[in-house]
């Protein structure tokens, strides 16, 4: 009822109705409504976000899924992969022919080419060739060599046939007829199922397990005590063995059986999707569940391998750039937001405490805080990163780490100067509390300073990562980051272009709008402007 | 004015801001002393003023009462009881009767609440307590906030406009609101006009006078302007670098000023009628308002007192009695004749 009653506002007469003010916030936002480079700034960011928010569920192929003949391929909106694979091998024979001198080519540009393998534009060489090559076969001046064209029908061939297949479930069936997940089944349902699918005795096959897990075993005692040796070894890897005790074979050996049985089931299918492919009966790309001839069932994803189209182009592993772009964003833009709203937290609290309690607290805190300042802020990074690991979790905390001093001052000298505005006061005179006090009138006056700054805060975080990743000290592989992405691309920069382009480019156009929606934002909430609107 | 019972006594009360040195261990070298000793009664009802020099100690001297510093002695009795020694809850419950409008109609406004909200502020605190009369609930305290719109003249369909949307008088408008809203006894002002442009001012002042005469509210009222005080006021105090100098009537202040100091203030205050401006004599004091950070032993306007006499350099005057309801720290006024 009192929901209803709040929420509509109903006119008795038409000089009765409840006026409804314009908040600092809402008259900011139409400020920033006017600002039309923040507006698109804003609109940049939200579509990166949500690109990275909702990567997995876009039609992307998998960012850390490696395909050996598909290293290095140009980005092409039309072509596959195949094609480009065919592509790149034309070159190369062309080239080779051009060098043993069977492709005729003018004296003009048999000296331009001379003088590009002399400065090693190898992407001219290889074009120009190319041409002159399809051209001199198409005339019928030129002629594949024997290698060649096998190379070349190989090539045909494997292009027609490669079938690339996930396997996303696998189902088997008990005694019974009942069908249940690998990946969910126990220890002793699998055990049988490998065995049998193998067609071995079940206590070979738990042999081999129990001495792959004490394997496993030995090389972490190993890999943690390096000086142990012969019978200390033993003794120490039986201590382990004992402290895993069954059950925690059963764990790791259960492992390991739902990975060898995902492989053979994989191979089986792939074995059983190729043979359907060569008698016709099978569309690509195929998704849906398949009947193994060994009698389990399995959720596959089946695509002709290189009928795949790469936008953006593949790295040097055959990884697709436009996924590890997409997953590298999911990355970049978290490293940005976690280490603002780390510092946020630390600097707020920092902050809070000393322009609240002043005195001595203040002034100790805040000569913690110049002294920090006075340290070389990304060599601390760097030997946080060097001290503690490199992994993503440690990025985060070592960027955190360093980089509170500002919004802790910041937020200081919001809380100094707000402690003595007349509003507080007049709070403190009505017997509230100081918690009511922070809570209702020092921060709701402080936040929008400190929104803002943290919007323009995020650029330099994501920059701060790049700028670690380049130096080798940031994400790893196989995560992305825009700034690994590059990294990795800059040795192969005159070669492969494009690899260093697309994630600059993109990286680059999220700064800009990043920035240019911070600078809106700080106008937009700028008191001075209050009464431009 | 109804009655004579004493509803606030200010004893001995002395407000030092300690001045460090500004390093690590915060060494107090001195102090400045913005209230330095005063002791006055407040009345049931009436309105007092307190006139004087700008940093003669009068907004720190309600601060004080009002417990936003803590008092470095004396004692404020309201009611009887001691507010500086009180514990936390006698505090906050005998606050609810004491509140404060502010000087400045922009500043004493949190920009990021709306009107509703600033005025039920109070009410919700202390109704958080449980120190109202009983739980108030939502809609009683949505009424009440529009009954102090339009009691203090303000259209109660403005209640979701924020603070900004207001002109300097209808902002002034709200703090007086706010300050009724617990329907406290005595309300300090601190110079809640001389913000205003001339016009409003006189609009605010009838508030206040209207206000009293219908609340039965007692002020104590700061400002500048003579001309103010005289309007509003019943008694008045005059202040000079911390010391009362005189307090009296108002009437009898302006017609009968005693001590040197008033006489020299109220011959500064510019009067209406050319004539008698362009005529009247004028007491022009030598020299600035001295620095309050220096411990004094004499009367404490001996540096710029036009009548000075040796005796007033290393005696501080007490208060004397100069009439009824007039009394004036003077030794000029001395019967004993001590000096
Ligand atoms: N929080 C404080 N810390 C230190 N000194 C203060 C503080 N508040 C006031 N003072 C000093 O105390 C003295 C009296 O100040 P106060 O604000 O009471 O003057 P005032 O009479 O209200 O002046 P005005 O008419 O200009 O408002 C001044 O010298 C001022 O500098
Ligand atoms: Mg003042």
């Amino acid at each position: 009822m009192k929901l209803f009653k709040k929420k509509k506002m109903v006119a008795t007469n038409e000089f009765n109705q409840t006026v409804e003010g314009t908040s600092l916030t809402k008259e900011a936002w139409k400020r920033l409504r006017k600002n039309k480079m923040a507006v698109v700034g804003m609109v940049v960011v939200i579509i990166y976000a949500l690109l990275a928010i909702f990567a997995d569920a876009l039609p992307l192929y998998p960012y850390d899924e490696a395909i050996t003949q598909h290293q290095n391929l140009r980005p092409s909106l039309t072509r596959s992969a195949g094609e480009l694979m065919l592509e790149q091998r034309l070159k190369n024979i062309y080239f080779q022919a051009w060098r043993n001198g069977e492709l005729a080519v003018s004296e003009e540009d048999d000296a331009r080419i001379r003088e590009w393998v002399q400065e090693s534009r190898t992407n001219a060489v290889w074009d120009l060739v190319y041409k002159y090559g399809e051209e001199a076969r198409a005339n019928g001046t030129f002629e594949f060599s024997r290698s060649a064209q096998r190379q070349i029908d190989r090539m045909l061939e494997d292009i027609e046939n490669d079938i690339q297949i996930t396997v996303n479930h696998l189902y088997a069936y008990d005694a019974d007829g009942e069908r249940y997940e690998v990946a969910n089944a126990d220890y002793q349902t699998l055990l049988n199922l490998y065995s049998t699918l193998l067609n071995v005795e079940p206590s070979l096959v738990e042999t081999t397990l129990r001495n792959e897990v004490r394997t496993s075993v030995s090389n972490q005692v190993r890999a943690n005590d390096e000086t142990l040796e012969g019978e200390d070894l033993e003794a120490a890897v039986e201590l382990e063995m004992d402290a895993l005790g069954e059950e925690g074979y059963q764990e790791r050996a259960t492992q390991n059986l739902v990975g060898y049985i995902m492989q053979l089931a994989r191979r089986e299918a792939e074995r059983d999707v190729s043979a359907q492919n060569s008698e016709g009966t099978i569309t690509f790309p195929y998704k849906g569940s398949f009947e193994l001839s060994s009698g389990m069932t399995a959720e596959i994803e089946a695509s002709k391998m290189h009928e795949r189209r790469y936008y953006l182009g593949t790295d040097y592993l055959g990884r697709d750039l436009l996924s590890r772009i997409i997953y590298g964003g999911q990355i970049s833009i978290a490293i940005g937001l976690v280490g603002t709203i780390a510092s946020f937290v630390i600097g707020i609290l920092v902050g809070s405490l000393a322009g609240y309690l002043g005195g001595r607290v203040d002034y100790y805190l805040m000569r913690f805080v110049d002294i920090m300042y006075g340290l070389p802020y990304m060599l601390l990074v760097i030997i946080c990163m060097a001290i503690f690991g490199r992994n993503i979790l440690n990025l985060f905390l070592a960027l955190a780490l360093v980089s509170w001093l500002t919004i802790a001052r910041m937020v200081r000298g919001q809380i100094m100067s707000l402690k003595n505005q007349e509003y507080v006061e007049a709070a403190r005179s009505m017997g509230a509390s100081t918690f009511h006090i922070i809570l209702r009138h020092m921060i709701p006056n402080s936040l929008s300073v400190i929104i803002v700054y943290s919007t323009i805060r995020i650029p330099a975080f994501i920059m701060q990562e790049s700028f670690l990743s380049f130096l080798g000290l940031g994400v790893q592989a196989p995560y992305a980051s825009w700034g690994s992405l590059i990294g990795d691309a800059v040795s192969s920069m005159t070669l492969y272009p494009y690899k260093l382009i697309a994630p600059s480019v993109v990286m680059v156009v999220f700064l800009f709008a990043m920035n240019f929606f911070g600078d809106g934002l700080r106008d937009a909430f700028d008191p001075q402007s209050k009464n431009q609107l | 004015m109804s009655g004579n019972s004493t509803i606030l006594e200010v004893k001995d009360l002395y407000q030092h801001f300690p001045i460090d040195n500004g390093g690590i261990f915060k060494k107090q070298i001195g102090a400045i002393r913005a209230v330095d000793g005063i002791s006055f009664t407040v009345k049931k009802g009436e309105t007092l003023g307190i006139v004087g020099e700008s940093g003669c100690g009068k907004s720190t001297t309600v601060r004080s009462i009002a417990q936003l510093y803590k008092p470095t002695s004396g004692e404020v009795l309201f009611h009887g009881v001691d507010l500086c020694k009180a514990d936390k809850k006698t505090l906050l419950k005998e606050r609810r009767n004491i509140q404060m409008i502010f000087q400045d109609p922009y500043a004493s406004l949190d920009p990021r609440m709306t009107v509703r909200t600033i005025i039920s502020e109070p009410l919700n605190i202390y109704n958080r307590r449980g120190l109202l009369d009983h739980k108030w609930t939502k809609d009683e305290i949505e009424d009440r906030v529009e009954e102090l719109m339009e009691k203090v003249g303000l259209n109660k369909l403005y209640k979701n406009r924020y603070p900004h949307e207001f002109s300097g008088g209808q902002r002034q408008r709200i703090g007086i609101a706010r300050a009724l809203a617990l329907n406290p006894e005595i309300i300090l002002a601190d110079e809640p006009v001389s913000a205003l442009d001339v016009s409003i001012q006189a609009q605010i002042l009838n508030l206040i006078i209207d206000l009293q005469k219908e609340m039965g509210i007692t002020f104590i009222f700061i400002a500048h302007d003579l001309g103010v005080i005289q309007h509003i006021s019943s008694r008045v105090i005059v202040m000079y670098l911390g010391k009362i100098m005189e307090i009296s009537t108002s009437e009898e202040l302006y017609k009968n000023p005693k001590h040197p100091y008033t006489e020299a203030l109220l011959s500064a205050a510019p009067v209406p009628d050319p004539k008698v401006e362009r005529n009247r004599k004028r007491i022009v004091l030598e020299g600035d308002v001295p620095s309050p950070d220096k411990e004094r032993h004499g009367c404490y306007f001996y540096d710029r007192c036009p009548h000075k006499m040796e005796f007033c350099s290393c005696n501080i005057p007490p208060m004397f009695k100069a009439g009824e309801n007039h009394e004036v720290a003077c030794w000029l006024y001395d019967k004993e004749g001590h000096n």
